[in-house]
């Protein structure tokens, strides 16, 4: 935040800094003495080029212990989800046009598959429980002998809450059904071994994990019957599935925040466990202050609050110079009550007055102290501005 | 949508409400609709309104546009409430169109008071 160093960010399930090492490593890759040349090119400078994308994929698979080939390079979670959904949908319709997904996924998946319902396919949405864990019984219950497919979020990008990703997967191969899961909260956050997990496509973007805006990635499993059809065309680049000449710097600098994520999340989880409790301890006293969401099963980064007979936008005004959301910070201009609160069995005021703090690797102690008693200030300045609800 | 939703006046106004508050023994009126609260309280002598304050539960533009009428008219003629265009202060605080509803209850509450003030209808407290 060098542009104004009054602001505090906690507005890091949003997007983060790029890491300075991550940063050299992409300047490096700038400029006219850089390897600039296609790496699909067969010649000396494209094989240069190449080089430095089979590094970042081999740093990518080594943080989800996987192989450095299974990964499609995109332009972030929001084109992966496109590209996994649509792709599964569209290579097995001929099977079955029933798909299962949840109330509470982020609008890159739910869109998606709106999309596809117009297009004649079977969509069964999936409620969470009120703290927003999907029940396993309900998943083997919606499971139909058409279904092909099913996309679960790992963590919630508004409240933090994570679903039990080996669990789904052993229900979804149970019945040969492909699941899709939207890691774009986890990736680079929570400790995620693909070769332990019975999922077939992972999406998930590089500006989470203190990497570069606008490169993300499609992991594919490596087994019978994961195929999907492109949805972009124009060239056969990375195999067939996504064309278009790929980004070296941002790929790199991908695979640099994937590189040092694979050190330090242990170090990042402790952190953020020590300050989201610091701040929910500050907050939680608040008369008519409500936790969304479970601090058990949620992220550690990620703390989701409503208070009664607060008005949502008004909070967030007042809570400045604190950088931080309502709902989902993809639509944040969007001041309609969030839906993932609301299928959590919140009430449109409740949802409404919501604000999301995420957490970071740079945040420190004060930063938390502040946002807590800004939060307080903000509450009381506009309950005392408040008339009463039976004048 | 990219960029600050608020202008500088509408900033100013929610930062530092100086008229947010309730008269003792005021005329008061409180309208509670499309989710907004606003409760205008106005002291007013010999057709002048002395003192005007408000309480708002809202949106930054609800809260702004109630600091400026309640600033506005003081000093002014109590009639004067009677001709408030709530079109006008959406133009002077730049409030987006998808929130005029919010505004005209603040209309009304303007209106509403104006009515007290002339004695057509009963204070509400």
């Amino acid at each position: 935040m060098s542009s104004d160093k009054r602001l505090v960010y906690l507005d890091y399930a949003a997007t983060t800094p790029v890491d300075s090492r991550v940063s050299e490593t992409m300047a490096a890759l700038l400029g006219e003495d850089a390897d600039f040349a296609n790496p699909s090119a067969i010649h000396a400078a494209g094989r240069r080029s190449g080089a430095h994308v089979a590094r970042a994929a081999a740093q990518l698979a080594s943080l989800l212990n996987t192989q450095p080939e299974r990964f499609i390079w995109t332009s972030g979670a929001t084109e992966s989800n496109n590209l996994a959904i649509l792709g599964a949908a569209r290579h097995r319709e001929h099977r079955g046009r029933h798909l299962i997904t949840m109330l509470t996924e982020h609008k890159a998946v739910i869109d998606v598959f709106r999309a596809l319902e117009r297009q004649g396919f079977d969509v069964t949405w999936l409620e969470p429980d009120q703290r927003g864990v999907l029940d396993i019984a309900v998943l083997e219950a919606a499971m139909r002998d058409d279904t092909q497919l099913v996309s679960i979020m790992h963590v919630n990008n508004e409240t933090g809450v994570r679903q039990d990703i080996a669990r789904i997967g052993e229900c979804c191969r149970g019945h040969d059904v492909l699941l899709h899961v939207d890691a774009a909260q986890s990736v680079g956050k929570l400790p995620i071994d693909l070769s332990r997990l019975d999922v077939d496509l992972v999406s998930m973007t590089a500006h989470k994990l203190y990497g570069p805006k606008g490169v993300g990635a499609l992991y594919i499993a490596d087994r019978p019957g994961v195929h999907i059809e492109p949805i972009m065309f124009g060239g056969g680049q990375q195999r067939r599935l996504r064309p278009g000449t790929l980004a070296v710097p941002l790929i790199a600098g991908f695979g640099q925040a994937a590189d040092i994520a694979s050190d330090q999340i242990p170090d990042d989880l402790t952190h953020l466990t020590t300050l989201r409790s610091r701040l929910w301890d500050g907050i939680r006293e608040i008369p008519g202050v409500q936790l969304n969401g479970d601090l058990e099963t949620s992220y550690p980064g990620l703390l989701n609050v409503s208070v009664d007979d607060i008005e949502g936008e008004s909070l967030l005004l007042a809570l400045e110079p604190l950088c931080v959301a309502t709902g989902s910070a993809c639509n944040s201009h969007n001041q309609d009550p969030s839906y993932v609160l609301r299928a959590l069995g919140r009430s449109d005021s409740e949802a409404q007055s919501a604000i999301r703090f995420s957490l970071g690797r740079p945040t420190r102690p004060s930063d938390i102290d502040f946002a807590v008693s800004q939060y307080q200030d903000a509450v009381a300045k506009l309950r005392a501005m408040a008339p009463d609800r039976a004048a | 949508m990219i960029g600050d939703p608020y202008s500088e006046r509408v900033r100013a106004m929610f930062d530092a409400p100086a008229h947010a508050g309730v008269l003792e023994g005021a005329s008061t009126v409180t309208v509670d609709d499309q989710g907004v609260r606003i409760q205008l309280s106005a002291d007013a002598a010999d057709g002048s309104i002395k003192a005007m304050r408000f309480l708002a539960w809202g949106c930054p533009h609800v809260i702004a546009a109630a600091e400026a009428v309640c600033a506005g008219y003081e000093g002014r003629a109590a009639s004067d409430l009677d001709v408030f265009r709530a079109a006008e202060l959406m133009q002077s605080l730049a409030v987006p169109t998808e929130k005029s509803g919010r505004i005209l209850v603040i209309e009304d509450a303007v209106r509403s008071l104006g009515a007290i003030l002339r004695g057509i209808s009963g204070s509400d407290s």
